[in-house]
This record gives C-alpha cells, structure tokens and sequence, in this order.
C-alpha cells in the first residue's frame, strides 16, 4: 500500500518538475541516432555531395523533433524520417528556384560533385564507381525511387507514402530508372569493348 | 513461336518480381514466361544484379561515422530543453496533490529528497574534482592520451563496466586523458579534454547506485564550475567546465549522442 503510494507520488513528482517532460527534453532519441546513417544515405543520393546532404539531414532531423508528436509510436520511424526528408529537400529545391530564376534543375545534367565513397581498397570494384556516376545522370525523383525499392527495400505502398504520389507513378519512374541505368552501363561497356 | 504467343508480362510485375515484391502465383508465371522468352530472362536477371550492385555501392556510407553536429542535431535546442511544459497532465497533477493532500505530505518530501539528493551530490563532486585537477597544470592526469587505449582499458577495469572517452575534437576539445578520483562507494572516472585556448573541461562517470534511472540533462553551478550531469542506464556523466551554460549544454549533446550512438551500434 505505502509502495504504491510512493509509486504514484514519484509519477506526480514526475510530473510536477519542470525540467521533466515526458520526452525527456535536451537527449536525443536512441532511435533517432540509428536512424542517421540510412538518412545519410538517402540524402546522398538525393545530393549528390556529402556536405550539403549532411546540411539536409540536419534540417530533417530539426523537423523530426519539431513534429515528434506526429509520429506514431510503432510505426516505422524510418519511413517517416524519409517522408520529412523528401519534404524538406523538395522545398528547398522551390526556394532555390525562386531565388535563382534562371536556374534550371530539370536540365541538371547529372551532378559532377557527385560523392558516394565505394570503399577505396575496392580497387576492382570500378564498376561500382561507374554505376554511381551513371545513377547521379539520372533525375533526383528517379533515385529515390531506385533507393527505396532497390536498396531501402521499402514496399511499393510505402514509397508512395514517402514520396506523396500514387503507386503507379512509384512503378514507372521505377522502371524509367532501372532501364536508364541499364542502358548507361551497357553503353559504356559496349564503348569499352570498341576501343579495346 | 515463344515470346510473340504469350502474353506480355505487365512491366510492374517485372519489378515486383525482382524486388521480391509479387506473390507466389504471380511468381509462378512470370518463371514460366522467362523460360519461354530469354530475353526477358536476360532483362530479369540484369535488373537482379543491378539491384544487388546499387546496395554493394551504397551500403559503405552506412558505415561512415556520424559527424558530431548531427548527432547534437539529433537533440532539441537549448531553449526548448529548459522549457517548462505546463499541459493538461500538470494541471491534472496538481488537482490530485490537493486531493491526496497534507497527509501523505511526508512521503512525497521523502521522494523528493531521494530525487534530488543523489544527483546534487555528483554534481557537487564533480565540480570540486574538476576544479582541483583542470588547475594542475602539469599533472591534471595521471595517464595522458598518448596512451588512451591503455587509460580506458584501467578505467573500466577500476569500474567494473566499460567506459570510453568521446571524441570532442569536432566541438574543438582534444583529449589530455584522465584519472581515478575517489566516489560515493565506486570510484569515478575522468577524462580530461582541452581547448587551444587552454580552457578544460572534465567528463566524469560513475556507476549509478541508486535513484531513479532517468536521462533528462540537469544543469548545477558550483563555485564558479558549470556542470551537467545525467543518468543513462545505471551510469551518472556529469560534464564540468568553466564555460558559459549554452556550450557547455552544446558539448554535453555530442557526448551523449556519442555514447547512444556507440549503445545503438552496440545493440544492433
């Protein structure tokens, strides 16, 4: 009796303390922090530079926190970090255009400053490199795609989900993706048999 | 006769077959139509190794260490840590402080003494170590970071639980090392780190014996030292440094994130 007493009382207590919230402010989630690398990842490939994917990732995870109370505890915390990154960059790209008119993003030929390190004693792994310079030719929309089903292995639902368009559209920028990036490497490789 | 009889196979299941995605009958036919139709045999299996070449490029940056300011990204700011949150929960609380009322008064004095008792104490200690030791200026350790390894392997041996020396050289702290100092009923481990001004700071961490086992970060002044100390699992940090609040908080950030980054790799 007195235990449970005390027991609701310390939860009063708990409660009554300022400095406690039921988010335990000023720590961050155990959860969040293993979510980092795979947003690292995606950022990256929406990027295309480490540097400015890791800014993006920075504001995502602000906007995680901001919008904590939105996520449903059970639900896959990493499709809805995913979901908040698209957002985020997506709106970034708007105010980038607005700010710089002329500056078109459709027409960006592939990013040069495109850096997803393949481990560096992989020396025989140049086709990798190779891969990830013909995935960065392909729009930014075709490679989250290609990253949630091929290497997140998302369900096709839940990149729709993320990405805020119909499954249909999920499946043939898929598909426009997978082909593009088959073509690339197959030319490459048939330029290659050429000039040997 | 092969490919041209055969219906064509619809381009979505294509992809739900090579992701894994279609169910079983759906998987029946297209091996099926592959085996009538080589090209799309040859298409499958181009997709496969595409998928499989996409991870083996992409997995290593899951391996690249998470850089310091977005593990403190993973964290609200300042502002909003010390806050307090007044909801319907707290108004809710008092309603039923007065309905319990003076007779359990004791008890909830008990339970607050026993909150705020423990933690207080450390801070304390933590604060008289630091000053004592980050004004030595030729002996504030006794093994310095040229032997780190060595350091952290006595150090945890003294404690009886692993414990590691974060790296703050991202906030601009660089590891001088650290000591034994004497605790409650265990002793306490010190890491000292420095600035290139010379400003010292000291992270201290104990086995937590008894309290409540919370995390949220408290803050303390101690004869001039800033201290934060927190509880994560059954171990008490405490980070003590003669600098404002607000970068001491930032610092205690990185070294939390550091830790529940090294437990979250941990427990994978």
């Amino acid at each position: 009796m007195a235990g449970r007493a005390r027991s609701l009382l310390r939860s009063l207590v708990h409660l009554l303390t300022p400095s406690d919230s039921n988010d335990a402010p000023g720590l961050p989630h155990p959860d969040l922090v293993a979510a980092i690398p795979r947003l690292r990842r995606y950022a990256r490939v929406l990027t295309g530079e480490a540097s400015r994917a890791d800014d993006l990732v920075q504001d995502t995870l602000a906007r995680g926190w901001e919008k904590r109370r939105m996520w449903r505890t059970g639900s896959d915390l990493r499709a809805w970090l995913f979901t908040i990154m698209h957002n985020v960059y997506v709106n970034q790209l708007a105010s980038m255009r607005r700010e710089a008119a002329n500056v078109s993003i459709d027409a960006d030929p592939g990013n040069p400053a495109w850096q997803i390190p393949v481990r560096a004693n992989q020396i025989d792994r140049v086709e990798l490199l190779e891969l990830l310079q013909h995935m960065g030719r392909l729009s930014a929309d075709q490679r989250e795609v290609l990253l949630l089903a091929a290497v997140e292995e998302l369900r096709y639902e839940e990149i729709a989900g993320i990405l805020s368009i119909p499954v249909g559209t999920v499946m043939s920028r898929l598909s426009r993706a997978r082909n593009t990036l088959r073509n690339l490497v197959t030319e490459r490789a048939s330029t290659l048999r050429v000039v040997k | 006769m092969t490919a041209a009889n055969s219906p064509p196979v619809p381009e979505a299941d294509i992809h739900a077959y090579v992701d894994g995605r279609l169910p079983a009958e759906g998987c029946a036919s297209i091996e099926a139509a592959m085996l009538r139709n080589p090209d799309l045999a040859a298409r499958i299996a181009s997709l496969r190794a595409q998928n499989a070449a996409l991870r083996e490029a992409l997995d290593p940056v899951l391996d690249e260490e998470i850089p310091a300011h977005l593990l403190a990204a993973a964290v609200p700011s300042a502002a909003r840590a010390t806050r307090p949150r007044w909801s319907l929960a707290v108004a809710l609380g008092l309603a039923a402080t007065l309905v319990v009322g003076v007779g359990l008064g004791w008890l909830l004095r008990d339970v607050l003494i026993e909150r705020t008792g423990t933690p207080t104490t450390f801070a304390r200690q933590a604060a008289f170590a630091h000053a004592l030791y980050a004004a030595d200026a030729n002996r504030p350790v006794e093994i310095w970071a040229a032997e780190e390894k060595r350091l952290v392997n006595w150090l945890t041996k003294r404690l009886g639980f692993a414990v590691r020396a974060p790296d703050l050289n991202g906030v601009g702290y660089a590891l001088v090392g650290g000591r034994l100092v004497a605790g409650n009923e265990k002793p306490t481990a010190l890491f000292m780190y420095e600035n290139a001004e010379k400003n010292r700071l000291s992270l201290q961490v104990r086995r937590q014996t008894a309290g409540p086992p919370e995390t949220a970060f408290r803050y303390a002044e101690e004869n001039g030292v800033s201290v934060f100390y927190w509880i994560d699992d059954a171990s008490g940090y405490a980070l003590s440094g003669n600098i404002d609040r607000a970068q001491l908080l930032k610092i205690a950030h990185v070294v939390y994130g550091q830790l529940a980054a090294v437990e979250a790799a941990a427990s994978k």
